[in-house]
């Protein structure tokens, strides 16, 4: 939850507002375990939750009233992109030291081409577009969870992010 | 009315449409009981656990179309635990015994097994309609048997429902001469149909208009499918994974163009920006769209698309749309009545989301909305304030801000003047969501104004008894109530327990109610079920030794005639 610490809602001084003057202890206990628990996501760190019974943590836990499709189709878009960066290595024919590049700072296939291309100055092309005779066009590839190599393009970028292990540009008479 | 013959009573009764009715001119007299009782085809009950099937059947042997809820509607964010309860089997046992005929069943947030429906499908000769809202506990192995023996099956529409899956064959098992189908739904499976079984399917089902398929099915087989059924209005696309440069868009592109009836549009769960483009046809059409199952869709292509759709009249999507995105709904759709706004991040701060700029943007293009469901990350009592005066319609109004006791981020308030402002103006107000900081201020003005109410739900609000005391004095009403993380005790559930046998159910977690407060509730009421669901772990009886001064973490009150009920797991006490 970024920027809790720095707003209003979380830090209201029990004596600045007259509601929160005389909660229940318990009460009290819950609210400050709840904001701490939203800090921290909803990955509920065990430091945090000390002293908290394991009925709390599963109440605390049935939050935001959302319905269990809804629910696990955004746990999937979080997973997927749990980590915000998406480094893979990246390999050209004939160069023994590879770049590494972050996948999750593109939006799709043009973006990473434009990388690549400044990287490793060279014209990498879709084959079938290509109007560079094939000698001297490289082509993209990568390696899937499968450990095939395939032509980069071929399926959405989305697929492609959940596959690819591994870049290389290579010649295009190879392919 | 007793001059008149009963088959002209009995027209008379079939102008009244709506189940309410229906109830009230049967306690009329003796006469008119008899003669609506006998001519009551569609029959809804409420809690399953009210009323017991037999007796339902017995009342109205002309059933052909039964309705039935069971589980307290918080068990949807997952607060019943798995095996509470809502079981099915007794209501079909009942039916196959009493009412043959039966052509329609429609049962929400009940436990739904394979043998059940196996039952169901070789019991009803004229089965038409099956609906399963949020059930669970059956597999695609009792969706086979529904295909299998309801010849002229008309309608299968699974929502939201938890189905094991094993296995493809299910959808096979509808026999080459089941051309009947009107509305097939089956987005919520998880697993894989066979493309060509559901292509042939559709191709020769004439008269179908629904069809929501699941994320499993692909662009291709979604273009087979729209080509073969130019006439759908309702159409769920399944994956509508694409690469804008492939053929396979072209041709999507070129089938959406050809369905002149596409009003409703859902699915997208793998939907990447650009291959929204192909739906760009149809949008002129459109009155209902649902994005909320496609967090990739950015608030930018979300406008595109949706400045096209002026008579929109209901649309779900996700937060990202943001607050710039609602204001080009708010100027293009003029239709709108229905605004679902979910939130797309439940982890982090919010950064893609909306804010009360868009609702109020919103309320002031929109002069149709009567029904919103908005979660965000703030709200304003002035934000609050205007909506009310620009949109006195609302019906239903549900507000959830992510972060419970959040007071307004501009005065430091709670928002008690802004959702009293919301009850004041909407004088149709059936049923309400609140959210944020909230005092005792709110409940007054709820009790005061909302007469018109019959379903609240509050979750961290109130400062004390005085809270729920006023919601229950004043909201003449009300049906169900839902509470969870408030400071209401003893106190506040015991001061008037004649009312509970006004409403459907109430429900109470993690509140300050005590077993004792409970048990005397219990005591007073003997047509109410108090039920307590005690999940922790070794405490598997109503203990002697368990003091009464001891919280129940979850109680469900609700009126009944059939007594206790019999198949409460060990977990469940009912006093």
């Amino acid at each position: 939850m970024g920027d809790q610490s720095n707003s209003p809602s979380s830090s209201i001084d029990s004596s600045s507002h007259p509601a929160l003057c005389s909660p229940s202890s318990i009460f009290q206990t819950r609210r400050d375990l709840l904001s701490t628990d939203l800090k921290l996501g909803l990955g509920l760190s065990t430091s945090a939750l000390h002293g908290c019974s394991s009925k709390e943590r599963e109440q605390l836990s049935h939050w935001p009233p959302i319905k269990p499709l809804l629910r696990s189709t955004l746990e999937e878009k979080v997973h997927r992109s749990h980590s915000k960066t998406f480094f893979v290595k990246v390999y050209m024919e004939g160069l023994p030291i590879g770049r590494k590049l972050d996948l999750f700072s593109h939006n799709g296939y043009d973006s990473l081409m434009r990388t690549l291309r400044r990287m490793f100055r060279t014209t990498i092309t879709c084959p079938d577009t290509s109007r560079v005779p094939p000698e001297k066009a490289h082509v993209l590839t990568y390696e899937d969870e499968e450990g095939d190599w395939m032509m980069v393009g071929d399926v959405p970028w989305e697929f492609f992010l959940r596959t690819v292990k591994r870049l290389k540009i290579t010649r295009a008479d190879k392919c | 009315m007793t001059y008149f013959p009963e088959e002209v009573v009995e027209h008379i009764f079939d102008f009244l449409g709506s189940h309410r009715d229906r109830n009230a001119v049967s306690t009329v007299c003796k006469a008119w009981y008899h003669v609506e009782r006998f001519s009551r085809r569609n029959v809804f009950v409420g809690n399953c656990y009210a009323i017991r099937p037999e007796r339902v059947m017995a009342r109205f042997p002309g059933m052909k179309s039964l309705s039935v809820k069971g589980k307290p509607h918080f068990a949807d964010y997952n607060l019943v635990p798995y095996d509470w309860g809502g079981f099915a089997l007794p209501w079909i046992n009942a039916a196959v015994r009493r009412c043959p005929g039966l052509e329609d069943l429609r049962l929400k947030r009940m436990v739904v097994t394979d043998d059940d429906l196996d039952l169901l499908a070789r019991s009803f000769p004229n089965f038409r309609s099956l609906v399963l809202v949020s059930c669970e506990g059956f597999s695609t192995d009792g969706l086979a048997a529904i295909a299998t023996y309801c010849r002229g099956l008309r309608e299968l529409d699974l929502q939201e429902n938890e189905v094991e899956d094993h296995g493809r064959q299910w959808l096979s098992c509808f026999h080459e001469s089941c051309t009947s189908l009107v509305s097939l739904n089956f987005a919520c499976l998880k697993g894989e149909v066979n493309a060509g079984v559901l292509e042939r399917l559709v191709a020769r089902c004439p008269n179908l208009r629904s069809l929501k398929l699941n994320r499993a099915v692909s662009v291709e087989s979604l273009n087979e499918i729209v080509a073969r059924a130019p006439y759908l209005v309702d159409l769920g696309t399944g994956s509508f994974a694409v690469d804008h440069h492939t053929d396979a868009y072209q041709r999507l592109m070129n089938s959406f163009s050809k369905c002149k009836s596409l009003s409703s549009l859902s699915g997208f769960w793998e939907a990447s920006p650009h291959c929204l483009d192909a739906v760009y046809p149809v949008c002129i059409n459109l009155t209902v769209l649902n994005m909320s199952y496609a967090p990739a869709i950015q608030a930018d292509d979300l406008i595109k698309l949706i400045s096209l759709c002026f008579k929109l009249q209901k649309l779900w999507v996700l937060d990202c749309i943001g607050d710039k995105g609602l204001a080009v709904v708010a100027s293009t759709c003029k239709e709108l009545q229905e605004l679902r706004v979910f939130p797309s991040d439940i982890y982090g701060a919010g950064a893609t989301s909306v804010t009360e700029e868009g609702l109020v943007a919103i309320s002031s293009g929109c002069p149709k909305l009567n029904s919103l469901l908005y979660f965000c990350y703030q709200m304003t009592n002035a934000a609050l304030i205007t909506v009310a005066k620009n949109c006195p319609h609302f019906t239903r109004f549900r507000l959830c801000i992510l972060d419970p006791w959040k007071p307004d981020p501009v005065t430091n308030q709670p928002l008690d003047e802004g959702f009293g402002a919301i009850v004041r103006s909407c004088k149709n107000l059936r049923r309400l969501s609140l959210s944020g900081l909230l005092t005792d201020q709110v409940f007054l003005y709820i009790g005061l104004y909302a007469k018109c109410l019959e379903m609240l739900s509050i979750a961290f609000a109130g400062d004390s008894d005085k809270g729920m005391v006023y919601i229950l004095k004043g909201c003449k009403n009300l049906r169900k109530l839902e509470i969870r993380d408030c400071p209401f005790g003893d106190f506040a559930l015991l001061n008037d327990v004649a009312k509970y046998e006004t409403m459907r159910s109430l429900w109470m977690s993690s509140c300050d109610v005590t077993l004792g407060g409970c048990k005397a509730l219990a005591a007073k009421m003997p047509r109410l079920n108090v039920e307590i669901i005690n999940e922790s772990e070794g405490s598997d009886k109503l203990e002697e030794n368990i003091s009464d001064l001891h919280k129940a973490e979850k109680m469900y009150v609700y009126r009944t005639v059939a007594g206790p009920r019999n198949d409460a797991p060990d977990f469940v006490w009912t006093l």
